[in-house]
């Protein structure tokens, strides 16, 4: 982690004064996060594993956020930071929602985000976030940053602990790197799988990912928000995997016509 | 000000005698912090059982390697369904202890007069951990690891938190911090998750058989740990409110160790 | 009163040429018109209590108290302006807190008696302020015993046997002086019984209105805290109340 490394000189200076034991703000609660973007629904996930070293200190910490009926945060790195971001955050919105009696949007939570990180830039919250959910125009959006700030607009992105198992996979899947289309078919579009695929894609990530990476598992939480318009059958009839549950999540103000769905269901716990 | 009559404060301070005048203050010197245990307690314990929850704290306090103080209590109740159980530094429990006492007390006093509830083992959990974030954003950490077990009267339902001197928080049904975490965790979740089933949703441990599982997990805490000490108390929180347990002690058998090398007189 | 101020009562730092201040006797006249305040300092323990003027149907029953807790075994009793009071109180839990921050002990009824006292007097200093409308009672147990202060407008305060403040005062002290020269005192338990039956006694049905009786105390009953009179033994407390009333009427 570049945040925390030491310089490699002090390793080796023998000339330096007495080691100095400094008290060190961070640490890092494993885990890993994904999101992706449809046309008409954006997927937020994570899983529910938190832990410090080799120790897991819980089965069950949540990391991914509703926020308003639109946007669903995930937050990832070190959790203590990752909660009292996201508090105020919310806090942040709802003054947002008073003052202006509408939620705010999620282009303009974005930059709220990039603000408030930017804002600890000499004592950075130590989180990687992702958001998604349904932008003004009805499009799903993912936006990922980094822990001071840097944004982006995305198809998709996964990050934390399985970030280099998940993302190549991702690259490949959504992005179609290091596919060719059939000769004479319609050129690849990232952005536009239909949503049973992209939650097939989800749920093979964090399989796959608990399997290889010792810091994830436990449990996976997906939330699904759908655009106006867009019903909710095909994902309530879907066949879910072995001990998945599926509940809407009840709107955060008075409810627009987006909805929020959260499925989650157990992952191994070795 | 002008016309108004003085603050509590100044007016209990009148010739600002409090604190007392630094006689060669280096100002130049930065502010420095407490960053570093000094005398400290080792790890605690917390399991969820049927109808409550119970903590386990042995009643050392370390200074270094030396058992300074034989005779502590870590276990510390907050109001009428809450206890804490403090490992870190003790100087810190103790302010902690002082800080909290105040606002149950003020809280406790304005109840009479609204009626309204006191605060639950959810509302102190919160608390703290906003303090031990705060802290440690401030370059002060509170050098404690901290477990609240409570009653919630509102919802029936026992409550059970972690937190620790860089605001980390989190909740599981067995909990242990320190060497507690590596030595005696993986005893609570076996046991438990034998009862009450890998999701937890079975039938969780009664009363007798929790109190049983930490007397052993605080034995093998006091054969592995070198900082631990065999004098411990239990506190358990039910409907019923608070109970903290005399101090006790596990039957140790030290046989064994007379074959070993390094125990006892080194003349082999 | 007889003088009205004739330019001497405009503001609390200015004397009248005969040696008084007018500001301060017309918040006494505040205090004359609320509702009484009973402390009794029983053998065990203290207890307090109030007359609270329902003044409309559409309160909240329980609401508003006049009774107010300062540390764990020290409570607040007012009669007059109830804003003044809740400032007060919240001055008292200042000191508590201070107190204990000091010490590390809990504060006598006596030292925190002086200390709110001197707030409420540095009120009758400045013409930018008003005097505290109210008149209070404190009563606790401390290690000094079952302790019972009353602190007037003006900021003098004299300990009692027995207390009342508020409309009907002087009935009230009369009754309270017969029930404290019984051989021995009294014992918390009849304290409630008694002083529950005073304020039936003082209240004046054909003039005032509806009230409920608001009662808290101070004992070995209560665990040596500052909490509310048990609901059955109030509720018991009352009716009896209402029985010696009417038995009192017939007898007249």
């Amino acid at each position: 982690m570049t945040l925390l490394a030491q310089s490699p000189m002090s390793l080796h200076d023998t000339y330096a004064a007495p080691v100095e034991h400094r008290f060190n703000p961070y640490s890092e609660n494993g885990g890993t996060i994904l999101a992706i973007a449809g046309a008409d629904f954006s997927v937020i996930a994570g899983d529910t594993r938190q832990s410090e070293g080799y120790s897991i200190q819980t089965r069950y910490a949540r990391k991914v956020f509703q926020l308003t009926d639109n946007a669903v945060l995930a937050t990832n790195g070190f959790a203590a930071d990752g909660k009292n971001f996201v508090r105020r955050l919310k806090q942040s919105l709802e003054w947002y929602q008073h003052n202006h009696h509408k939620q705010m949007g999620l282009k303009a939570i974005a930059r709220l985000i990039q603000t408030m990180l930017y804002g600890r830039r000499f004592f950075p919250y130590y989180v990687y976030n992702i958001l998604g959910g349904i932008e003004e125009d009805g499009s799903g959006a993912v936006y990922s940053f980094d822990p001071v700030g840097s944004y982006e607009r995305e198809a998709c992105r996964a990050a934390g602990a399985a970030q280099a198992l998940v993302q190549p996979f991702l690259d490949n899947q959504i992005y179609f790197k290091n596919q060719q289309p059939e000769p004479g078919a319609e050129p690849f579009v990232p952005g536009r799988l239909p949503l049973s695929t992209v939650l097939g894609l989800v749920v093979d990530s964090f399989t796959s990912a608990t399997e290889r990476h010792i810091e994830v598992g436990d449990g996976i939480e997906i939330f699904i928000v759908m655009a106006k318009g867009r019903s909710p059958e095909s994902l309530l009839d879907e066949k879910l995997g072995e001990g998945m549950t599926i509940e809407e999540v009840p709107p955060v103000g008075e409810g627009g016509e987006e909805r929020t769905f959260l499925l989650s269901g157990p992952l191994k716990r070795d | 000000m002008w016309g108004q009559p003085m603050s509590a404060y100044d007016a209990f301070n009148a010739h600002a005698s409090f604190p007392l005048p630094m006689r060669s203050a280096p100002k130049a010197q930065p502010v420095s912090h407490t960053q570093q245990p000094v005398v400290t307690g080792t790890s605690v314990l917390g399991l969820k059982f049927k109808g409550g929850v119970m903590l386990a704290a042995d009643n050392l306090a370390s200074y270094g390697s030396l058992a300074r103080f034989r005779d502590i209590q870590r276990l510390h109740p907050l109001g009428s369904h809450c206890v804490m159980a403090v490992a870190g530094d003790m100087a810190d429990f103790q302010w902690l202890k002082r800080d909290l006492g105040s606002i149950l007390r003020e809280e406790e006093a304005l109840s009479l007069t609204d009626n309204h509830p006191s605060l639950s083992a959810a509302n102190i959990y919160n608390y703290l951990s906003i303090i031990f974030y705060n802290r440690r954003s401030k370059g002060d950490p509170v050098w404690n690891t901290v477990l609240v077990g409570g009653w919630d009267e509102a919802k029936k339902e026992s409550f059970l938190g972690y937190v620790d001197l860089l605001g980390t928080t989190y909740s599981s049904p067995t909990l242990a911090t320190g060497y507690g975490a590596h030595i005696a965790q993986p005893l609570l979740r076996e046991a438990f998750e034998a009862k009450a089933g890998l999701d937890g949703k079975g039938e969780l441990p009664t009363a007798e058989e929790a109190e049983k599982l930490l007397d052993d997990c605080m034995k093998v805490l006091f054969y592995r740990d070198a900082r631990s000490l065999n004098k411990y108390q239990i506190a358990t929180i039910t409907a019923e409110g608070v109970k903290i347990s005399d101090s006790k002690s596990a039957k140790t058998e030290w046989g064994f160790a007379e074959g070993l090398r390094g125990y006892g007189a080194q003349d082999r | 009163m007889s003088s009205i101020g004739t330019g001497y009562d405009l503001d609390v730092s200015t004397y009248s040429p005969d040696g008084r201040l007018f500001q301060i006797e017309y918040a006494n006249k505040a205090v004359e018109a609320a509702g009484v305040a009973i402390g009794l300092r029983c053998s065990d323990g203290v207890v307090l209590a109030v007359e609270r003027m329902l003044h409309s149907r559409l309160l909240v029953k329980g609401a508003n108290r006049r009774i107010q807790s300062l540390d764990d075994h020290i409570g607040m009793a007012s009669a007059g302006l109830l804003a003044d009071a809740k400032n007060l109180g919240n001055r008292g839990r200042d000191e508590v807190h201070n107190y204990r921050d000091s010490y590390d002990s809990p504060i006598t009824v006596q030292i925190l008696s002086d200390r709110m006292s001197g707030y409420v007097q540095a009120h009758t200093c400045y013409g930018s302020s008003r005097p505290f409308g109210i008149s209070t009672l404190l009563a606790g147990v401390d290690n000094t015993g079952p302790r019972l202060f009353c602190i007037e407008p003006s900021g003098v305060y004299y300990g009692y046997h027995g207390a009342a403040v508020g409309k009907g005062k002087a009935l009230a002290k009369t009754e309270l002086e017969k029930v404290l020269a019984k051989e021995g005192g009294v014992t918390c338990r009849e304290g409630v019984m008694e002083v529950a039956r005073i304020i039936h006694l003082v209240h004046d049905d054909n003039k005032d209105k509806e009230f409920e009786l608001e009662m808290t105390w101070v004992c070995a009953e209560s665990g040596g805290k500052h909490k509310a009179v048990p609901e059955d033994l109030l509720k018991e407390a009352e009716a009896a109340a209402r029985a010696a009333l009417e038995e009192g009427m017939e007898e007249d």
